[in-house]
């Protein structure tokens, strides 16, 4: 029973949205019913990421309260998720430091805080590649040695400085570089790995409506 | 330690403090290099541009807080033309982190200038759950999916959607995205509705995007930071992203600098290695 239904469940959704591709208009059973499907999916998503908040409050929670190594991050995180969240979902009505608009404490937090944490975090990464670049990338091979004159053209064509660099040598480097390494052979490569991930996501899809992958009922 | 061995083993600290230099000098000596047009920029501004004026679009905040620098500036563009040409705006988002909320902030900013107003030129949808439904399930209803807007108004209370029911009544999408959820767009949106598209994305996720934009499933795509550049050219709206070009090339050129060092360092003292051990 805790497998037959599931399975059902997971054949017959994945049966009608297949279906419904062939039934677009509204006015048709199957089309109402993928888009009720549709909508479902969007109120249970809602739902998970609830339960989400109440994982991470539990996890962290029980950590304080047992005083693990790094309690005190902890707080802050207990701290953080609530000091967004609780003014952001208590309505406008009340004051106009609650909900999502300008000038409500959520938005606040988020253009003064959050924004500027992350694009920092992800501004470090420059950092990180300049040094592992100069570490790590070196000509051993024929196939890194490509891949290292390729990397290294193609990093000038894209910045002015580089590409007014590349213009005083003979020949339209810069076309060169859109049309035989971006739109060639990265073309070639890219479509490769699309059209293979999209055949994988198809069969896995395949094999899910079918019940024969059972590995996200925690089953083998 | 022999020179080349120091060559090939600089501190890392002080890669760090020429990055940090590479980013500061050019905004503090701002220099002033040709920014050259793209074909695929080109498409992209050519294609807005078609779009007829006053018709209805969508812009897409489909970007994390953390590629603000990269994305920001192609949405900041993307609706100054359309609000150029007169066009109504519905953004939204498929990103719960900061989407709805960046979408909110640069349009509203971006609006005023125009003498847009909220509900009448302009629409924020703002977030829901799983891409994948949403942007199938806008394909019959885009009020089934959002009832409400960013902001919790019932968006039948918005005159700008009384006129807009589906993808129908949409001429023209540009994702901004640094994520895969351009692939989606692409597969479900364009693909299943005929719907135009374009998109902006990150340097890094740019390459992938070629291949859709040969296929035409893209009528034009921005890559990166210069990709932006190109196309507030293109708007005679010079702003953030070419600031942010005299950085961006200082950096790449160190980095450029870097790698050949290393390599010089590494080859010379392989070579020495060599001469003493035979």
């Amino acid at each position: 029973m805790r497998t037959t239904v599931p399975v059902a469940i997971a054949f017959l959704s994945g049966f009608l949205m297949v279906v419904s591709f062939f039934f677009r208009e509204e006015a048709t059973f199957i089309g109402g019913l993928s888009q009720n499907l549709l909508i479902w999916l969007t109120i249970v998503g809602g739902f998970t990421l609830l339960l989400g908040v109440v994982s991470i409050t539990r996890v962290n929670w029980n950590a304080v309260k047992a005083r693990k190594e790094g309690w005190i991050f902890k707080v802050f995180t207990l701290v953080s998720i609530f000091a967004m969240a609780v003014p952001a979902v208590l309505p406008s009505s009340w004051s106009p430091l609650f909900g999502r608009a300008e000038g409500s404490i959520y938005d606040w937090l988020f253009t003064y805080l959050d924004m500027p944490m992350m694009a920092t975090m992800f501004a470090t990464l420059a950092f990180y590649i300049a040094s592992a670049a100069y570490r790590a990338f070196r000509a051993r091979t024929a196939e890194s040695t490509i891949l290292l004159v390729t990397a290294t053209v193609v990093m000038l064509w894209r910045v002015p400085m580089g590409e007014a660099f590349l213009n005083q040598f003979p020949g339209d480097i810069p076309t060169f570089l859109n049309t035989y390494i971006m739109n060639g052979a990265n073309l070639a490569v890219q479509r490769g790995i699309i059209i293979g991930a999209a055949l994988g996501a198809a069969s896995m899809s395949l094999r899910i409506i079918l019940g024969i992958e059972r590995t996200y009922m925690g089953k083998g | 330690m022999s020179f080349w061995k120091t060559i090939e083993d600089i501190d890392r600290r002080w890669v760090y403090l020429m990055v940090g230099l590479a980013v500061i000098i050019p905004f503090i000596f701002p220099t002033e290099f040709p920014i050259s047009i793209t074909p695929e920029t080109q498409m992209l501004y050519d294609a807005v541009e078609a779009v007829p004026d006053s018709s209805t679009v969508m812009v897409v905040f489909d970007y994390y807080p953390s590629t603000i620098a990269e994305c920001q500036p192609m949405s900041v563009a993307a609706l100054h033309h359309f609000f150029r040409k007169d066009c109504k705006v519905i953004t939204l988002s498929n990103i719960p982190l900061g989407g709805p909320s960046m979408a909110e902030t640069v349009t509203r900013r971006i609006a005023p200038l125009y003498d847009k107003e909220y509900g009448v030129d302009f629409v924020n949808l703002g977030y829901k759950y799983g891409y994948v439904a949403v942007l199938s399930g806008m394909g019959t209803s885009i009020e089934s999916i959002f009832p409400t807007d960013n902001s919790g108004t019932p968006i039948s209370k918005l005159p700008l959607m009384d006129s807009v029911r589906n993808y129908d009544q949409i001429a023209f999408i540009f994702e901004v995205a640094d994520n895969a959820t351009a692939d989606y767009w692409v597969s479900i949106v364009n693909a299943q509705y005929g719907v135009p598209m374009c998109c902006g994305t990150t340097a890094v996720g740019a390459p992938k995007y070629y291949s859709f934009v040969q296929a035409g499933q893209f009528v034009g795509l921005l890559g990166g930071m210069k990709g932006a550049a190109e196309y507030e050219i293109l708007l005679s709206k010079p702003a953030n992203a070419v600031l942010g070009m005299g950085a961006q090339s200082l950096v790449h050129l160190l980095i450029i600098a870097m790698v050949i060092l290393g390599n010089v360092g590494f080859f010379a003292s392989r070579r020495n290695k060599r001469k003493v051990t035979p």
